[in-house]
């Protein structure tokens, strides 16, 4: 099949042959990078060089420092989705930065601050061991940037809930996080965590038949601040904000609705 | 005499050559050099000691979830090939299997002796929401991960599942092998009735084998609602003070880089290292934005993550050449719409990078939950095996195929149908027509694999 794809691609644009001599030099070049010839010792000492690998070294040590940091908050992130799903809120909060403006955010629930609160909140779940009630809450496609300094970072990613109270119906809930994380003392925490809702539905019926609204605030623990964003869950379009811009073209991706409603 | 002087040109080159490669060894570095070199070659030792123990972190993240592609399908050779000789496996009620033949007992006797699934089988196990916890000396770990599954029979049963597993791996002769595979099943119910109406009775139904187990369940598993313990393996990672790559000062004199030569070396080398473990950040970051952009058709956003001269298939809808040509394939599927959801969640990815850096592939898994307000909806599963090429330090898709394995309807569910394969948009063929022939669940197959069993090497 590849000889196919290139003769196709050949033929699409014809221009391309003239590339190749272009591209094959473009090929040799990074041997010839790789092994420097340095004809001249007056004007490249060793102590030059070894500047040179002291520099290239401490960029090293930031670097595999980052990529740590990257599984650091993936480690976070899981735990969070592992106690929830085990009803262990105290140990979700413990998760959260110590700052007072540590905030948790579902659905259309609105905002609590501080970690005391987030307890509160998770706790309000009511998801505890031998309740009846489940909240399994996988975690996945996580999409992460950590700040060059590896002091702050920033994520999305998905769940995709299986809740509901036993023997009654059950509820899928699916939405992606948009989160943030902070380095304290050298321990990644979670500042803020926000979860949107894309759908949430009755798990008998189906989300084209029994779509729920996003969940709103809960009566008995009001929260802080209302809702950062006001948004609808399916069958409503809605299209939560990417922290980051597309990769390739370094460009914001966004869908913006029309005044009169999402185009047809 | 132009020659003349070329051929005295060429001899002084050739003698310099000569000279500066087979001269005595260079004068050794000055003290103070010495100690310069010596504390970079420290630091470079303790970098490379980071680096590795994150490349075990990705090889065990790899590890689970090869286990779980290979489970998918019933692959028991390779499976088995997975563990350790004195392992040890405890699904579900079903008790402890301990050494790999018993293991061997174990899967085969889940499948009526046979390798491999029957037709009208499903197995689905997704890997899932990993926490691994590499041990001091590098020579163990212990992970948690959540596995959420679709197994059954069609025409007979479809299930949904849940589960924790917290396992334990053993590296031997520098490869890791899974040593304990523990899986506390949380529900296993019909797909009619869903988990909340799970009983420690259907439960239990799961990873049933016609084999006998060695002993009997540590502690017993009812799964929900019942209240059962699936102990954690790691403390909360707030309080803990675990971690995976700590810049350990402590590597004094551990390099026996002496000289700026051998120092410039292992730079070199070190540098490549963490070029490639960047990259399996960088190419699973790039898979899973695709997935964002793919749930709500954001056709120029997907379309710029592929090379110019990348390929483009997904199910039975033929190849696409060319970026122009997967623009025009994303926009055949439309522009969002209120009352549509169009969910494209990816999980699971395997992640290889090339030797040298500059090219990877992927396997991963697509859930889909489709769906138009009163008129229907679908769940559909499938596996993406992916190419990427790094352009101008900048990774893009080579190539993305799509394999299906089922769609079905929300109501019937994979027990009761699998709908046809996804055809050509009508009246917009594609490039190449479908490259690999195989049909979707009843049919079992097996999407082929970009790589070869960590383990065994098949």
């Amino acid at each position: 099949m590849t000889a196919r794809i290139s003769r196709l691609l050949q033929r699409r644009r014809p221009m391309r042959l003239a590339a190749l001599p272009v591209l094959a030099l473009a090929a040799a070049l990074p041997a010839m990078a790789a092994d420097p010839i340095i004809s001249d010792s007056r004007l490249f000492t060793d102590d030059r060089r070894v500047a040179l690998l002291e520099m290239k070294i401490a960029s090293l040590q930031r670097e595999v420092n980052l990529i740590e940091d990257m599984k650091a908050i993936e480690r976070l992130q899981q735990s969070f989705g592992h106690y929830i799903s085990e009803g262990m809120a105290g140990e979700a909060a413990a998760l959260f930065s110590d700052q007072p403006q540590a905030s948790i955010e579902f659905a259309q629930q609105g905002v609590y601050l501080g970690r005391a609160r987030i307890e509160a909140f998770l706790d309000a779940l009511g998801v505890k061991a031998g309740s009846g009630l489940l909240r399994e809450t996988p975690t996945m496609q996580g999409v992460v940037h950590v700040a060059a300094d590896g002091q702050t970072a920033k994520g999305r990613w998905r769940s995709l809930v299986m809740a509901g109270r036993a023997g009654q119906d059950g509820r899928w809930i699916e939405g992606p996080y948009e989160n943030e994380y902070v380095k304290e003392g050298g321990v990644w925490r979670i500042a803020k965590l926000h979860w949107y809702t894309t759908v949430d539905a009755s798990y008998d019926q189906g989300w084209h038949k029994a779509p729920n609204p996003a969940e709103g605030p809960l009566p008995q623990l009001p929260p802080d601040r209302p809702p950062s964003i006001e948004y609808k869950a399916f069958p409503t379009f809605f299209l939560p904000p990417y922290h980051y811009f597309n990769p390739i073209t370094g460009l914001p991706v966004a869908w913006d609705r029309p005044a009169s409603g999402v185009a047809k | 005499m132009k020659r003349s002087i070329a051929s005295a040109a060429l001899l002084i080159a050739a003698c310099t050559f000569a000279a500066t490669t087979f001269a005595a060894a260079p004068p050794p570095p000055s003290p103070e050099l010495a100690a310069r070199i010596a504390s970079a070659a420290d630091r470079v030792a303790g970098i490379d000691h980071q680096a590795n123990r994150l490349a075990d972190y990705d090889e065990l993240r790899n590890l689970q979830q090869v286990y779980g592609y290979y489970f998918d399908k019933a692959l028991w050779d390779q499976v088995i090939d997975l563990f350790t000789d004195d392992a040890q496996l405890e699904v579900g009620a079903q008790g402890r299997f301990i050494g790999k033949a018993s293991i061997r007992k174990y899967l085969l006797g889940l499948t009526g002796g046979k390798q491999g699934l029957a037709e009208g089988q499903l197995n689905n196990h997704f890997q899932l929401s990993p926490v691994i916890t590499l041990s001091n000396d590098g020579q163990s770990a212990r992970a948690r991960w959540r596995l959420m599954l679709e197994d059954g029979q069609l025409g007979v049963q479809g299930n949904w599942g849940a589960g924790i597993y917290e396992n334990e791996y053993v590296k031997q002769d520098g490869v890791w092998k899974i040593h304990r595979l523990h899986l506390s099943v949380k529900f296993y119910a019909p797909y009619e009735a869903g988990w909340t109406r799970a009983t420690p009775q259907l439960n239990a139904r799961y990873g049933k084998s016609t084999a006998k187990p060695d002993q009997p369940n540590k502690s017993p598993m009812p799964g929900w609602p019942v209240a059962f313990e699936a102990k954690m393996h790691y403390g909360n990672p707030a309080r803990d003070n675990y971690r995976l790559a700590p810049q350990d000062a402590a590597r004094a004199g551990e390099n026996a880089a002496q000289t700026v030569a051998d120092l410039e070396a292992q730079v070199r080398a070190l540098e490549l290292k963490l070029q490639r473990l960047r990259a399996t950040e960088d190419v699973e970051r790039l898979e899973n934005t695709y997935g964002y952009y793919a749930d709500k058709s954001q056709q120029d956003a997907i379309s710029a993550l592929f090379a110019e001269n990348s390929t483009l298939e997904i199910l039975g809808r033929g190849v696409f050449i060319g970026r122009e040509r997967v623009y025009e394939y994303m926009r055949r599927l439309g522009v969002p719409t209120d009352d549509t959801l169009f969910n494209h969640m990816q999980l699971q990815p395997v992640v290889t990078i090339s030797p040298d850096g500059n090219s990877a592939q992927i396997r991963a898994r697509l859930l889909v939950m489709f769906g138009r307000k009163n008129e229907g909806a679908q769940w559909g599963d499938g596996v993406y095996e992916n190419t990427f090429v790094k352009e101008n330090g900048v990774w893009k898709y080579q190539s993305l195929a799509g394999y299906q394995t089922f769609y079905t309807t929300y109501e019937e569910g994979w027990g009761k149908r699998s709908l046809p394969m996804m055809s050509y948009f009508p009246g917009y063929p594609p490039d190449l027509p479908q490259s690999v022939k195989y049909g979707p669940y009843p049919e079992v197959f097996v999407p082929p694999f970009h790589y070869r069993n960590p383990v065994s090497g098949k």
